[in-house]
């Protein structure tokens, strides 16, 4: 058996959470992670810190500490500014060398994948990816991560016994943030940070980073497919009247109806509003795997024998064209009503 | 101008749809389930026959399984692929990703100098996507991961792709050799080559290193070398939905719907 | 520009004596024979659709200088064949696309989405990208046996698009009633049931096409299907014309359902006793009617049902109009506006008809699909075997 680079008897009984910001704001999957930690760190009478790389940054250890943090580790240096794998990578691995945790969570997204799984490798420790849960066993103080498999046919609990830190990554939208207490109070540590730029290999061409759209966080998603006809300003009328998003299947974005960051599924986002409303979609598997843990999903359809009616809770056999311009306006008519 | 050196790591996987956990064992039952090789590195075979078409040189595969791996990888030999090099051993089963990546590092480095390693996003049965930084950081280069579109330059040495992400995108350039992971459907790939699909499946060439071959550190394979443990397996429980069907015109469903709306976005 | 400068500067075509030798042995010679009329041009439904029709009379004379053009105009053709009965030189211009779309293959120069088409096939069985081990949900609780040639009369052969699509799905449920009804032994291969391989004859693989034919002409004769009875006529037609010759030579009997149900009907086993009140109208499917010269057998069944009055179309008969489905098109995008099956069901209504039936899946598919978008909702769109289950007696 390897062995990590420091194991159970070294480690300190915390739970690490990486926080993930671009540009000076803290990314909300951030907030996410810091709230199940809390709750983990909480149930196990351990520390919770918070730890974050970046260029001038220190004003988000606030934020960080009214999310839960007990500490706030962070690196700031100029060549942290943007990421990149080589600098985050020593950086962090530093800060676990030095804090040597016993948990490590880090969010599921592209940058913070990578970093994961260098990382992993380097502690010689290990990793349970896309977790779609966690919680603590008191016995044995160990992580027990539960991820998905075959696409999401097959659940498997996964413990790491003599490795540390245990890690586990997990996507945006898995949990919830939780509320904010600015009367929590918190110790910020500044790391030292050993960086120069011949450490860097990558080097950055060009950046175009946009709004970016987050579905994740929408309380209804109006998701359109094929039966829309592309006619995605219908759907986005609606999903203004209700404060939601609009996403897509796969075809209208392949046609450009749509971009693709708007796009639902196994291959796009998987998200949990509190309500979906599916529109001329027939609902395939891989469609169904991005809205399966919505709170209350509604189908539109021409065709009576559409797959997703077998997903859904609530099934309407019609023409989005008809229903949706009728819901908006029985939407605002209600509005009218309890106005007046 | 020399040639282009390209090793891709290609996993053979059951169907997703078929694979059932045994209620009896709790094991993960493959016994319906028929194979295929994992879709995201057939994106990955496709980007580096495509890099070989313009630099010329070699893409080899290489790939982690048992003998029954074989057929399947010829598969690539067909769409273009020079030579397969399968890693196998009994040692090397129950391996997670750490060991996974240990073992592969070890067969690329036996291969020989390269310039890229060619990865798909993730794996259709595990999903875990570790794999390519992992490798990265085992063989000790530079990555770039997620990569909608590649460029190599020979002259500066130098890889270069365009990443999707947040709302928008980044071009980043690393030094060769380095280990690439492309988006999982960025092109489509390309059908076998029947010109050549009999020599691939009659005498195209499969190498098969155990873990002796490969100067494996025992310690560093297979269960031994896997820091993860499965404790429990089970089928995804079917989150059952009311199927309940509205009826009326499309004023009274929406009345109904805007009853339902005001209910369930309250709570 | 002078017109000097304009010469000098064009692209010159040059003959690769490889490419028209391969082209010669792909089609047989076949283009040979064309004389360049223009007839298939005329012919050619594309033309009804199109601006500039599809110049078919171009593509048979690059074919006989050994010239290719890859573009997008060699995969509209939907291998109806309606140019062929007009050749008066009989030439099989059907084969040649398909020799064309070959040395496309080869070239790597092929419409996107096709690899992915044959990638399907080859992985899952099916062009439909559907899972192997849900090929035969359709037929739960219909408890069809497992094809026994000692017990049964036929295999089924029901075919990929009647396995996996929803709407044609029904099509392969009333068959089943009906031949139950009916009194009919027979049996089906269930998940082990193989692709038939048209959908990658009709896209030009040949070799690829080649090869699915030997495996499942054995896997036939292993089972010893000594008679078999397809849902689709081209599933039927890939049998019958383009399998190799040991299934005839072992006596196969190959035919569509509509087939098998004339004759039982002749044969008086097969008994329409619930008389229907419809007019219908039939479109007959490109790959029974032109292709294997049967236009009858689909009638015989419609005129033996009480109460159901045929009407014919403007374009019947060998002018029947394509549901535009064939030649791989099924797996391809046509823009809305360029679609055959919208001039059909237009074609349909004018008839006064109420029902528009057919007896292929890609029909069924196309033309519903089209009165949906023009709206033609008077007319019903419906299998052949919908209408005959209907009418059966000892339902």
């Amino acid at each position: 058996m390897v062995a990590s680079l420091y194991g159970v008897q070294e480690e300190r009984k915390a739970i690490w959470v990486y926080l993930e910001q671009e540009g000076g704001t803290l990314e909300n999957v951030s907030l996410e992670l810091l709230s199940k930690g809390r709750e983990m760190a909480d149930q196990m009478k351990w520390q919770l810190v918070g730890l974050l790389l970046g260029r001038g940054v220190v004003e988000l250890a606030e934020t960080i500490t009214a999310h839960g943090a007990d500490e706030v580790w962070l690196a700031d240096h100029l060549l942290l500014d943007c990421f990149t794998i080589d600098a985050y990578a020593r950086v962090v691995f530093q800060a676990l060398m030095d804090g040597k945790p016993s948990v490590f969570l880090l969010p599921a997204t592209p940058n913070s994948r990578d970093l994961a799984g260098r990382l992993a490798v380097r502690l010689r420790t290990g990793l349970n990816a896309d977790c779609t849960d966690l919680h603590m066993n008191p016995e044995g103080e160990l992580m027990v991560s539960e991820v998905s498999g075959f696409g999401g046919g097959v659940l498997a609990l996964i413990e790491m016994r003599h490795h540390r830190p245990q890690m586990a990554t997990v996507r945006p939208g898995v949990f919830s943030p939780g509320e904010a207490d600015a009367s929590r109070k918190g110790k910020l540590i500044r790391l030292p940070v050993d960086l120069t730029a011949d450490m860097i290999r990558t080097r950055i061409v060009e950046r175009a980073l946009g709004r970016g759209v987050d579905l994740t966080r929408a309380p209804v998603l109006i998701a359109g497919g094929r039966g829309v006809e592309g006619d995605f300003k219908l759907l986005q009328e609606l999903a203004d009247a209700l404060g939601g998003e609009i996403g897509a299947t796969r075809p209208p974005v392949d046609e450009g109806h749509i971009e693709r960051e708007r796009q639902i599924g196994q291959t796009g986002v998987v998200c949990s509003p509190k309500v979906a409303i599916c529109c001329g979609i027939s609902g395939a598997f891989h469609f169904v795997v991005g809205i399966a843990k919505a709170g209350t999903v509604i189908a539109i359809n021409t065709d009576p024998a559409a797959p997703l009616f077998d997903y859904a809770d609530y099934c309407i056999v019609g023409d989005v064209h008809q229903i949706i311009p009728a819901l908006i306006a029985a939407l605002q008519q209600s509005q009218e009503r309890s106005r007046a | 101008m020399r040639e282009l050196r390209t090793v891709v790591c290609v996993k053979v996987v059951p169907k997703p749809e078929a694979v059932r956990v045994d209620p009896g064992t709790r094991l993960l039952d493959r016994s319906n389930a028929r194979a295929e090789i994992n879709p995201p590195d057939m994106n990955a075979l496709e980007t580096a026959l495509a890099l070989k078409e313009l630099h010329s040189g070699r893409v080899d595969i290489v790939s982690m399984g048992p003998p029954y791996f074989e057929p399947y990888l010829r598969v690539g030999l067909a769409m273009g692929a020079d030579h397969i090099y399968l890693l196998s051993d009994r040692a090397f089963a129950g391996a997670d990703t750490l060991a996974t990546t240990y073992t592969l590092a070890q067969g690329i480095r036996k291969i020989g100098a390269f310039d890229l390693v060619l990865c798909g996003e993730e794996s259709s049965d595990g999903a875990t996507g570790q794999v390519p930084p992992g490798l990265a950081e085992w063989l000790q280069v530079a990555q770039l991961t997620l990569l909608s579109e590649v460029e190599v330059d020979l002259a500066s040495n130098t890889a270069r792709g365009r990443r999707q992400l947040k709302g928008g995108y980044e071009i980043l350039e690393v030094p060769l050799p380095c280990v690439v992971s492309v988006k999982t459907a960025c092109n489509e790939p390309r059908f076998m080559d029947y010109g050549i699909k009999s020599w691939a499946f009659a005498e195209g060439r499969v190498t098969v290193w155990n873990a002796a071959d490969l100067q494996a550190d025992p310690e560093c394979i297979g269960l031994a070398g896997s820091p993860t443990i499965v404790s429990e397996l089970a089928e995804a429980p079917f989150r059952e939905r009311r199927r309940q069907f509205l009826q009326g015109t499309p004023e009274e469903t929406a009345r109904q719907l805007v009853d339902l709306l005001k209910e369930k976005l309250s709570a | 520009m002078s017109r000097w400068e304009q010469l000098l500067t064009e692209e010159i075509r040059v003959i690769d004596e490889d490419l028209w030798a391969e082209l010669v042995e792909l089609t047989g010679g076949t283009a040979s024979l064309c004389y360049q009329c223009g007839v298939c041009t005329a012919s050619c439904p594309w033309g009804l659709v199109l601006q500039v029709p599809l110049s078919v009379r171009t593509f048979m004379r690059l074919t006989q200088i050994g010239l290719h053009d890859g573009s997008e105009s060699l995969w509209r053709c939907t291998t109806c064949a309606q140019c062929e009965p007009y050749c008066p030189r009989g030439v099989k211009i059907t084969d040649v696309f398909r020799s064309l779309r070959n040395i496309a293959w080869n070239r790597r120069k092929v419409e996107k989405g096709l690899p992915s088409l044959l990638w399907s096939v080859y992985w899952n069985d099916n062009p439909w990208s559907q899972p192997p081990t849900q090929r035969s949900n359709w037929a739960k609780g219909l408890e069809i046996p497992v094809y026994d040639p000692e017990r049964h009369e036929f295999l089924l052969y029901v075919g990929c698009t009647s396995s996996y699509d929803r709407r044609a799905q029904r099509i392969a449920r009333s068959l089943v009633r009906l031949l139950k009804a009916a009194g009919v032994s027979f049996g089906y291969l269930g998940d082990g049931e193989p692709c038939c391989g048209e959908a990658v004859l009709s896209v030009g693989h040949k070799p690829y096409f080649r090869e699915i034919s030997q495996q499942t002409a054995r896997l036939f004769l292993e089972k010893g299907v000594a008679h078999l009875v397809a849902i689709s006529p081209h599933c039927y037609d890939v049998f019958k014309n383009h399998y190799p010759r040991m299934l005839a030579e072992n006596g196969m009997l190959i035919q569509h359902y509509s087939q098998y149900l004339a004759q039982i009907l002749e044969e008086g086993r097969l008994r329409f006793e619930r008389p229907l009140d419809l007019t219908v109208t039939f479109q007959d499917p490109c790959y029974l009617g032109r292709h294997n010269q049967d236009y009858q057998s689909p009638r015989r069944i419609l005129k033996a049902i009480p109460g159901v009055e045929l009407v014919e179309m403007e374009r019947c008969g060998v002018d029947g109009l394509c549901c535009g489905g064939g030649g791989g098109r099924m797996w391809l995008e046509t823009a809305a506006g360029e679609r055959f099956s919208d001039l059909r069901v237009m074609e349909a209504a004018q008839t006064g008809a109420g029902v528009l039936a057919t007896a292929c899946p890609f029909c069924i598919v196309c033309l519903e699909d089209s009165a949906k978008v023009m709206k033609t909702e008077k007319l019903q769109v419906m299998d052949l075997s919908e209408i005959a289950a209907l009418a059966a007696a000892g339902e």
